[in-house]
């Protein structure tokens, strides 16, 4: 261990919550918009209309077909320039978070909208029946009695793909966006202890990571006995 | 109040319905029985249109069900139906239950909602389970709030899909009690059960379903003395020896 210089870290520290807070930055967004477009596609998949249910379909398989970094990548590349001639925005504004955001956003979509699938399909038909029979209308149905119940059944799992996503941010260093991974590189790079503060990046990665997975098991123990 | 014509149904070449037609009339209690399979769940179902047919006409208090044209939605609020595994939502309170068809359906006010499931709450007896959830209640307890739910709708008739199969023995009396006291009130319902000593006591017609086909319709003192088919004679001297 005489060979490690830790000495760097404390000093970048605060430099490394900057990139800490983009980090969750970009996962909260994601997953919120990840989940509200998954709950669309889900529901798109599981429509009689067919165009909506292929739509729905080819966009999960597309998106679960190609590696992650390619679609940071693309919405790096191409985002900013669209958003640029669309809306006028000023030419090399910096749009690395909204375009990693919105990547993030639209890959998870296709991960989320196939646990929330399943979710909806583990409630028994006999709901949809009787909320039916009750009068209410497909829309109504499931959403005063089929997606609360698919929910809460899903919240561990759409919690565990969140920890995912959270350990999935490290990639937008691609787009040389100072998240936590980022700056620790940066931080590393800069005094010449890349080792040390890629050790340390990784055990925080771990300590969140795992606690926050230990949270998502007690919360799965108390639904099962509940 | 509820005319069949010649209702047909099929699941690629497996007939599951085959030509059924019946009327009922208000406040007739019909109870449909037969052996599993022949079609009288799906029969009951096609009623408020949860399943579809491929021809044939239902009407009921004169809309037609079949018809692209009818809201489905508000026909079915119209008609209460009650199910053998009593499907209350497991994620809402008992007055919950009883409330939001009336409040999100009916436009009926939080407190109007409130107010109208605990009467009907009372009148099955279950007052005092209002703020439990479905999962605390025995099946019996369950299935009577399914009634009152279907109730709360103000419904102009009631369908019942072997309401009691899926109890425990000690707990079919209480359903039935239940289900006596609304026929005898005058509700047009229509029952798919097996229990023969209610047909015996409130029915008004049975009929006996085989193969997806009515075999008989018929009073119920015609039915119990001396049905017509042979198929409805073996299954009556089968359920009515135990």
């Amino acid at each position: 261990m005489d060979q490690f210089d830790w000495s760097s870290i404390p000093n970048a520290l605060p430099f490394l919550w900057d990139g800490m807070k983009i980090s969750l930055e970009i996962t909260v967004t994601a997953v919120i918009f990840g989940i509200i477009w998954g709950t669309f596609l889900a529901l798109m998949r599981l429509s009689p209309v067919k165009p909506l249910s292929w739509f729905a379909a080819g966009y999960v398989n597309l998106f679960r077909a190609i590696p992650l970094v390619m679609v940071l990548l693309w919405f790096f590349l191409i985002v900013p320039h669209l958003l640029e001639s669309i809306f006028g925005f000023p030419r090399g504004s910096d749009m690395r978070l909204s375009s990693a955001i919105a990547g993030f956003a639209l890959f998870e979509a296709a991960y989320y909208s196939e646990i929330i699938r399943a979710g909806i399909q583990s409630v028994p038909k006999g709901q949809m029946g009787a909320a039916s029979a009750l009068g209410m209308t497909y829309g109504q149905a499931m959403r005063l009695v089929v997606l609360p119940q698919a929910f809460r059944n899903m919240v561990p799992l759409l919690l565990t793909q969140g920890i995912i996503l959270f350990q999935d941010t490290s990639l937008v260093y691609v787009s040389a966006l100072a998240d936590f991974f980022g700056a620790a590189y940066k931080v590393g790079d800069r005094d010449g202890r890349l080792v040390e503060l890629l050790l340390f990046a990784g055990a925080v990665y771990f300590v969140i990571c795992f606690s926050a997975s230990r949270i998502v098991r007690y919360y799965q123990s108390k639904l099962k006995t509940a | 109040m509820i005319t069949m014509n010649k209702v047909s149904k099929h699941y690629g070449s497996f007939q599951v319905l085959a030509d059924c037609t019946t009327q009922v009339h208000k406040g007739e209690v019909i109870v449909v029985c037969g052996p599993s399979g022949s079609g009288k769940s799906t029969l009951i179902k096609c009623v408020n249109g949860l399943e579809p047919f491929q021809s044939g006409e239902i009407v009921v208090n004169g809309v037609s069900v079949g018809d692209p044209k009818t809201n489905l939605s508000k026909l079915r609020s119209t008609v209460g139906m009650v199910f053998q595994n009593f499907e209350l939502f497991p994620h809402m309170s008992i007055s919950d239950n009883l409330a939001i068809a009336q409040t999100k359906v009916l436009g009926r006010s939080h407190d109007q909602a409130r107010e109208k499931g605990f009467k009907l709450l009372d009148r099955v007896g279950l007052r005092g389970q209002a703020d439990k959830y479905p999962g605390q209640l025995s099946g019996g307890q369950q299935q009577r709030v399914a009634i009152a739910r279907a109730l709360a709708m103000d419904p102009i008739c009631m369908l019942f899909d072997e309401p009691t199969s899926a109890l425990d023995p000690e707990m079919v009396n209480e359903v039935l009690d239940v289900m006596t006291e609304l026929a005898q009130e005058g509700m047009t319902m229509m029952c798919v059960t097996h229990e023969m000593g209610f047909a015996k006591r409130v029915a008004s017609r049975v009929i006996f379903m085989d193969q997806g086909r009515i075999v008989e319709d018929d009073s119920k003192e015609a039915f119990f003395e001396h049905a017509r088919s042979e198929r409805a004679q073996q299954f009556l001297a089968k359920i009515l020896h135990h």
